[in-house]
């Protein structure tokens, strides 16, 4: 009897259930937080900036993202909608448009309109012709549409770390 | 023969009855799950590096209230005085159409803001900075010329960050 305390297999004793749980909660939860954050960030070698603001996951979904790849060709949540060679961009205005029914609106100074509050997101590689970045710009001063804050992607210098 | 397979079946019954989890092995499954949750963590921070920078663009699209008190921008042009070669980034010889490429050392900016032209995108900010110190009232545009790239335009808007300018908003066409 004395001896069965020190077996190791009595020592299991402790109850190992609740931790499993929690870890893999938290493992289903950065699998979920990963997928979704990969789904609209293409993989793109963007030009560095030291005062780049640190981007966090939109939470709400109803920032548009547009990654440019760098011949022009405009990928939205992992689908092409734009080649060069098509030059049709009736695409990416009708996902620009759906995005900014979504978008909360207000009314800037200097303006007497709603607009939406909400900025895009565009990343583009380093090396992309700003025009391609400008025909984007074009089409969210459209009706209809009619974003005025852009966010534009760029990497932290490797240095600098996650920030703080 | 047949006491001693008797006697160790017991044993493995008695020991069945005293601690029934203990039988199944815990510990490659955990250390797979922590492996798997440190990897997650990891992959998590990974994407944080990932930066953005503020900028507008014109709202002239609605009828403007004080279109007429608004003073005039400040305009900086970034042209492309010499374009350079494309060149494979990996072999640093001519690009062959294949994969990425990047521009060689040829590549030369230049930077107009009013009627001065400088070389270095620092001096031109500078003096975006010094005439908005003349009257904070000017917004700050930024006319991307042919020719020029993304990072271009973000060196550019970075630097304006940096010396405190926000706000910078783009002007020119595609065309």
């Amino acid at each position: 009897m004395q001896m069965s305390k020190h077996d190791p297999e009595t020592d299991m004793e402790m109850n190992m259930t609740p931790m499993i749980d929690v870890v893999f909660l938290l493992i289903i939860f950065f699998m979920i937080i990963t997928d979704l954050t990969q789904q609209e960030l293409e993989q793109l070698v963007l030009p560095v900036a030291v005062e780049a603001v640190e981007d966090k996951p939109d939470k709400d979904e109803r920032r548009p993202i547009v990654n440019i790849k760098q011949d022009g060709t405009i990928i939205v949540r992992r689908e092409v909608i734009y080649t060069p060679e098509e030059d049709d961009y009736t695409r990416l205005k009708e996902y620009l448009v759906d995005m900014a029914q979504l978008m909360d609106k207000d009314t800037p100074e200097g303006l007497s309109v709603m607009v939406p509050d909400d900025p895009i997101l565009i990343r583009a590689d380093e090396n992309t012709p700003f025009k391609m970045i400008q025909k984007i710009m074009e089409l969210c001063g459209q009706k209809g549409i009619q974003i005025w804050k852009v966010e534009l992607a760029a990497s932290r210098p490797p240095d600098e770390g996650p920030g703080i | 023969m047949l006491g001693t397979s008797k006697r160790r079946r017991d044993r493995s019954a008695k020991r069945n009855e005293k601690a029934p989890q203990a039988e199944m092995e815990m510990t490659p499954m955990i250390d797979v799950t922590f492996l798997l949750l440190i990897f997650f963590m990891c992959t998590l921070q990974f994407r944080t590096l990932e930066g953005r920078l503020a900028a507008y663009l014109p709202k002239d699209t609605g009828p403007a209230l004080r279109s007429a008190l608004q003073p005039e921008p400040i305009t900086i042009e970034v042209r492309v005085a010499a374009t350079g070669l494309r060149v494979d980034p990996r072999t640093g010889v001519a690009w062959t159409g294949q994969g990425r490429f990047e521009f060689d050392g040829a590549r030369e900016l230049t930077y107009r803001v009013g009627p001065r032209q400088y070389t270095s995108p620092e001096r031109a900010i500078a003096r975006v900075g010094e005439l908005h110190a003349q009257d904070p009232l000017r917004r700050i545009k930024l006319d991307a010329r042919p020719g020029t790239t993304y990072a271009d335009v973000i060196q550019v808007v970075d630097l304006a960050t940096r010396v405190g300018l926000d706000g910078i908003t783009f002007t020119g066409s595609s065309e």
